[in-house]
């Protein structure tokens, strides 16, 4: 494709072959497909799309990174930080709530979120709906989802042990949290 | 010994001094003289632009734009969660405009009042068409725009809708094309582009237009005084001309910014 990237508006020379799959960052309009952003069009597989570099609203399927603020008998609040990879600026977080049904996969009736989640965790999650006016739904119920960072009551950083504990390396006391698996494992 | 001009006690001042020369001064010889043609430049010119995109850095993107004696900072934020308790299947638009103190021949009060929020109404108006609001549900984009310096409302309003574009660009927000956006307005019998605050006094009507050469979209339309149906149309065409000249400029101002990245 050419050097310079595409302006907003302005026609995408298509690739010879099948028409591609429109992606984010295009637009079809009367048989015309143009760029929505600044950027140059990149191809993966059938699909065509202008990837974004500047923070994005979370999206459903969008993996988030966020803190818990609130906890509550039948759900957590979490304070939505990192948008698919990509940071939000300081001030402007999205709030997000995890449902206790949708902690995790198994026995979903039975969860207490106190032994899930404490205050100030930091979690990775998946939005799987726009939710209400405040927040959306997100959830943590895959092997890769849940608490990654968490502070002790002693106050160092814990280590995952299992999908349900996390260990203190300072004084040994086991606490129950719904882990994210780690990569590499 | 000229001992009354040079005492040894005091600090002397210089010894020929002239009184200051104020801009003013110059500007009212200008304006008295004949209507007939204009002063300066040709009917169909517009005065150059200076745009440049990302100049603040703490905000999601930002503008600077400046023609002779409209100078307009623009920045953009967002798009953040909305603060309203409705849902919204769309996202918002919110333009903010604010008036230095200093921008206008009389010192302005910094509170926000009617002029304010005719143009940002105005600037919305313009920009709206040219998003794709339907990608943002939940969300809001504020837009703040600081006056800087004034040379009449409808070079405001048209440089602050290039301003605005162009940050809404920077800041990676997803549009169907670039707004830009001119005045015309009529003199005796004809019509001079993008007129100054002196130009503006003189002529019985002026039409606007935010438009979008991408796709050949009018955005905006805003007419005041008296304009005959021909004078309105062939003023509209004239600055669709322009604006497309407008779009190119602010094309390579986004390049130029693209490349710096």
């Amino acid at each position: 494709m050419s050097d310079l990237p595409l302006l907003p508006g302005q026609p995408v020379p298509l690739p010879k072959g099948p028409h591609p799959l429109l992606g984010p960052g295009l637009y079809a309009r009367d048989a015309q497909v143009r760029a929505s952003v600044i950027g140059r069009p990149r191809r993966d597989g059938s699909t065509l799309s202008i990837p974004h570099q500047k923070p994005r609203p979370p999206a459903p399927n969008s993996v988030v990174l966020g803190s818990i603020t609130r906890l509550s008998p039948v759900q957590a609040l979490l304070s939505i930080t990192v948008v698919d990879g990509i940071p939000l600026p300081p001030g402007e977080e999205f709030t997000g709530i995890i449902r206790s049904q949708d902690v995790r996969a198994t026995e979903k009736d039975k969860v207490k979120i106190s032994d899930c989640f404490r205050g100030g965790d930091i979690v990775r999650g998946l939005v799987i709906s726009l939710g209400d006016a405040r927040s959306y739904y997100v959830t943590t119920g895959r092997n890769d989802l849940g608490v990654i960072f968490a502070t002790s009551e002693s106050g160092a950083t814990m280590e995952p042990v299992s999908w349900q504990e996390m260990r203190c390396p300072r004084t040994g006391r086991i606490e129950k949290r719904k882990c994210a698996k780690p990569e590499g494992l | 010994m000229a001992q009354a001009l040079f005492d040894r006690r005091r600090v002397n001042g210089p010894e020929e001094s002239f009184p200051p020369v104020y801009d003013s001064d110059e500007e009212d010889e200008l304006s008295g003289s004949n209507l007939n043609t204009r002063q300066g430049r040709s009917s169909a010119d517009i005065r150059p632009i200076y745009l440049k995109p990302g100049l603040i850095n703490q905000a999601n993107g930002s503008a600077y734009i400046e023609t002779e004696k409209t100078k307009i900072a623009c920045a953009v934020y967002g798009p953040r969660q909305s603060r309203s308790t409705t849902y919204n299947e769309k996202g918002k638009l919110n333009v903010e405009v604010k008036f230095a103190p200093f921008s206008c021949t009389r010192r302005r009060a910094p509170m926000r009042d009617a002029e304010d929020r005719s143009i940002a109404v105005l600037i919305q108006q313009a920009l709206i068409p040219s998003l794709r609001l339907e990608l943002l549900p939940k969300s809001t984009i504020d837009v703040f725009i600081v006056i800087i310096e004034n040379d009449g409302i409808e070079g405001c309003v048209a440089s602050g809708s290039i301003a605005a574009s162009t940050a809404l660009a920077n800041a990676g927000i997803e549009m169907l094309g670039l707004v830009t956006s001119c005045a015309a307005s009529v003199v005796n019998e004809e019509i001079w582009l993008d007129p100054t605050v002196n130009e503006a006094r003189l002529t019985r009507g002026t039409l606007l237009l935010g438009f979008m050469p991408a796709l050949g979209i009018v955005t905006n339309v805003w007419q005041t005084g008296q304009l005959t149906i021909e004078e309105a149309i062939k003023s509209m065409e004239l600055c669709k001309e322009r604006c497309l000249d407008i779009h190119s400029v602010v094309a390579q101002a986004l390049l130029d910014s693209a490349k710096e990245q």
